[in-house]
């Protein structure tokens, strides 16, 4: 195929304000997950539709029936006034739907030119015409403001930079539709300017496009319209002068707390782990706490500095300036392993990279931090494995068909749990949770959080991280408010509302807002 | 086979023991049909011969195991085998009790194991770029030691050793049982099996749950090296000689046997039964193949046609299974 400048800026084909793509009862289940009930919604051409929502309240889900990624369970969706099977991201495309993602998905080692005309690059009886496309990707990046040279090789720029290619090159290729998924959580304000003026750019050209952000000062600063997602279900839609982000956090977090939290309060013992002035990669200078019987909440957005916080002191990363004290002494942690030694646990964010291995039994996993204590120098002890790990299976009611079906047969919520479940039999008396809750479904979360009152019954304490309000703010007896790497507020069991709380973690959203309006 | 008779009692998963028993009756089948096509294939003499050329790929084949259930590869175990039989040779001529001779070989290849743990861990190289230079270097240095020529081991009882038989089963093949009984304990009754197909399945994972992640690597190759090594031991003992050219492409033979056995390149996925049973089917396979007069060309043919087959079935039915 070749390209030719003139395509490389798709025409409007509707005038803004009509229909392009409508939702009709559109719905995912998962087994054990109801990501998206359904939902109905039509999008305009040429608007800027924001989509806001907690983590888990079916945005992704959203992004990737619209792609083609995975297929809906049921539901229509209509595009340009025909129903549209969105089977392939292949056919998403060939409608001119396209998205950019948080994590750039591009060829790292490809040069910025080739990555923008890759699949579809110019070529002359077979010949590629390097400097041609070069030339062109130079264009289209100069068009769009874009400091950028167009031949270096990908990887040798920034992630912000790489993002802003990732934009450029979702404008190339005839697209009507685009979604970007939170797009500024690595840029820097200046990057995140130039993709703002490069979005209001398509707007003005008639692309629709989909804003999904946890910031709400961007929602404010672009869409026109913003749709609201809980647990899976539309909860509103608003048009942005009509409403402000109080009854947007609102939409977004409310619900029948009291049926998931179950809080128990114990009063606090001695301090477990105290940071003093610890400062590392992604964050500095924190200051906290956590004592036995309790949990100390960690709020903020992600890339916030709270999970580099924890990996920290996890010994995963070193620390570059302050203190750790362990039960009132001080520690070098300098690795996970040191870490265990002295008593933490740390159920990791991400599942799949970093919690399981999904090819291995249900019963392995559990028993992973315990394999020193069930057995000898030498072997292992086969009775102790089968009942521990048949036990911790009870304990948490994990739904397995036995203790040596693969992790990768169970469901997310499932797989949570053995996740946090391989601890409780090690005995640690710290444990971290990193976004235990996320992609789980309510009834998990509500056993899990009945978990975490059994490790403080016995003397445990608990680091919660979380970028889901309610369940910090429900659970926490201490909560700290992380922004941009520092711990910028605290909080104690329910002593502010959550406006005060996210506002806190947002930040300058209030003085931009001020000088906007 | 007396292998098979260990007990699998406790199958990493269902398919593993299913996978074993269906690869325990291709070789019956193999060892019916070949005895009805083949006068000479029963024979007490045949069957020896048999044993003795599976036994060293097969002992191969359970270090290499051990090191793809990492998810890494050794490339250097024929290399190491050779560069053993030079040491060995050098060693017994030199008057060093043949006791001692042998331990000192086999602490070359932990050395050499060792090594290939640092590359991995400390320099992070890929293990196929690491054994694939050891796997040359090797060979060097072995020529360099010999000046190419061959080493001819002046030691009768070292000689026989690999001739003779015990209870009427080559000694060679006692060696399997002797690493094989072992090697199946480490692996499926210890912690650091476990830990070898966890860190294989997610060495992130693992790390957090306080397994040294570094340290079983460090295990996975040089169990592998060792092997390696104690097979350099039994070819010298066989063929007489210590010569760094020998074991060519016997690497390539482990892996199939591996392979053949259920072992995922992935990682996290192995058996030490399986493998033992590939590398008896491939020994069979050849043998046969000699016996029915069919070119020794066409069995190299067979043997991947065989290694395409058997692992497409196997990842058919590991998909099915899900």
């Amino acid at each position: 195929m070749t390209s030719t400048a003139q395509d490389l800026h798709p025409a409007p084909v509707l005038e803004p304000g009509r229909t392009i793509l409508e939702l009709r009862g559109l719905e995912k289940k998962y087994p054990g997950t109801h990501a998206l009930k359904p939902v109905t919604l039509a999008f305009r051409a040429g608007e800027i539709h924001a989509i806001v929502g907690e983590n888990g309240a079916g945005k992704s889900t959203l992004i990737k029936l619209l792609t083609g990624v995975m297929p809906r369970t049921s539901g229509e969706v209509v595009w340009e006034g025909r129903p549209a099977a969105l089977a392939t991201p292949h056919e998403a495309m060939a409608l001119g739907i396209n998205a950019v993602h948080q994590e750039v998905v591009l060829c790292r080692h490809l040069t910025v030119a080739a990555n923008m005309f890759l699949g579809e690059e110019t070529a002359r009886f077979g010949i590629l015409q390097q400097r041609a496309m070069v030339r062109q990707a130079q264009k289209i990046i100069d068009d769009l403001g874009f400091d950028l040279p167009a031949h270096v090789v990908l990887g040798d720029l920034t992630i912000g930079q790489q993002q802003l290619i990732a934009a450029a090159r979702a404008t190339v290729r005839g697209t009507k539709f685009l979604i970007f998924d939170e797009p500024t959580a690595y840029l820097t304000r200046k990057e995140a300017d130039q993709l703002f003026t490069l979005i209001r750019r398509l707007k003005s050209e008639g692309v629709t496009i989909i804003y999904i952000s946890h910031r709400m000062e961007e929602v404010f600063e672009l869409a026109d319209r913003v749709s609201v997602l809980r647990d899976g279900t539309l909860v509103g839609t608003r048009n942005i002068a009509e409403t402000n982000d109080a009854e947007l956090v609102k939409l977004m977090i409310n619900r029948s707390i009291e049926q998931v939290y179950h809080k128990e309060h114990f009063t606090p013992g001695a301090a477990i782990v105290e940071a003093r002035n610890l400062s590392g990669k992604g964050f500095e200078n924190v200051s906290m706490t956590v004592r036995a019987g309790e949990i100390v909440g960690l709020y903020g957005l992600i890339g916030a500095g709270r999970s580099e916080f924890v990996t920290t002191l996890y010994g995963r990363h070193r620390k570059s300036a302050g203190q750790i004290l362990w039960q009132g002494s001080e520690v070098q942690v300098n690795s996970e392993h040191d870490a265990i030694k002295l008593g933490m646990a740390l159920a990791p964010e991400s599942r799949r990279d970093q919690g399981l291995c999904l090819n291995l039994p249900v019963g392995l996993n559990l028993n992973l931090p315990i394999y020193k204590r069930i057995s000898n120098n030498l072997l292992i002890s086969g009775a102790q494995e089968k009942t521990q790990a048949d036990r911790q299976i009870a304990d948490l009611r994990i739904k397995t068909p036995t203790r040596n079906a693969l992790a990768s047969s169970l469901s997310g919520g499932n797989q949570q749990k053995i996740v946090i479940g391989k601890w409780l039999a090690h005995g640690a008396k710290l444990f971290i949770f990193d976004e235990p809750t996320v992609g789980v479904d309510v009834g998990t979360k509500a056993e899990i959080y009945r978990l975490f009152g059994t490790l403080l019954s016995k003397g445990a304490g608990i680091i919660l991280i979380s970028s889901y309000l309610p369940e910090v703010y429900e659970l926490a007896d201490t909560l700290h408010v992380f922004r941009r790497g520092k711990l910028v507020a605290t909080h104690g069991f329910r002593t502010a509302d959550h406006e005060e709380i996210l506002t806190q973690a947002l930040a300058e959203k209030q003085e931009k807002l001020g000088g906007k309006t | 086979m007396s292998i098979e008779a260990i007990p699998a009692e406790k199958p990493k998963r269902n398919y593993n023991a299913l996978f074993g028993l269906t690869l325990l009756a291709l070789l019956v089948l193999l060892w019916v049909i070949l005895s009805v096509a083949t006068p000479s294939f029963a024979s007490a003499n045949n069957i020896s011969n048999l044993l003795r050329q599976g036994s060293m790929i097969a002992i191969l084949a359970v270090g290499q195991t051990f090191v793809i259930i990492t998810g890494g590869i050794d490339l250097s175990v024929g290399a190491v085998v050779g560069f053993a039989t030079v040491i060995a040779a050098m060693l017994i001529n030199a008057g060093v009790p043949v006791f001692l001779a042998i331990l000192l070989t086999l602490l070359v290849g932990v050395a050499i194991g060792l090594f290939h743990g640092f590359g991995i861990v400390k320099m992070g190289l890929p293990p196929f770029i690491i054994t694939l230079a050891t796997l040359t270097s090797l060979r060097g240095i072995g020529l360099l030691m010999t000046n190419g020529n061959s080493i001819s081991i002046n030691n009768d009882a070292f000689q026989e050793f690999s001739r003779n038989s015990f209870l009427g089963v080559p000694n060679l093949f006692w060696m399997v049982i002797l690493v094989g009984i072992p090697a199946y304990v480490f692996l499926h009754h210890s912690r650091w099996g476990r830990y070898l197909f966890s860190v294989g399945s997610n060495a992130e994972a693992s790390r957090l749950s306080g397994v040294n992640v570094q340290r079983t690597i460090y295990m996975a190759y040089t169990l592998s090296g060792l092997c390696a090594a104690f097979v350099g031991v039994l070819l010298a003992s066989r063929i007489g000689i210590g010569n760094p050219t020998q074991a060519e492409g016997w690497e390539l033979q482990a892996i199939a046997s591996s392979v053949i056995g259920g072992t995922s390149l992935f990682g996290a996925v192995g058996s030490v039964h399986g493998p033992l049973l590939g590398a008896f089917i491939l020994a069979t396979i050849n043998n046969g193949a000699n016996l029915l007069n069919v070119n020794a060309f066409w069995q190299r043919i067979i043997t991947g046609v065989l290694i395409i087959v058997i692992v497409y079935f196997d990842g058919l039915r590991r998909r099915g299974g899900k």
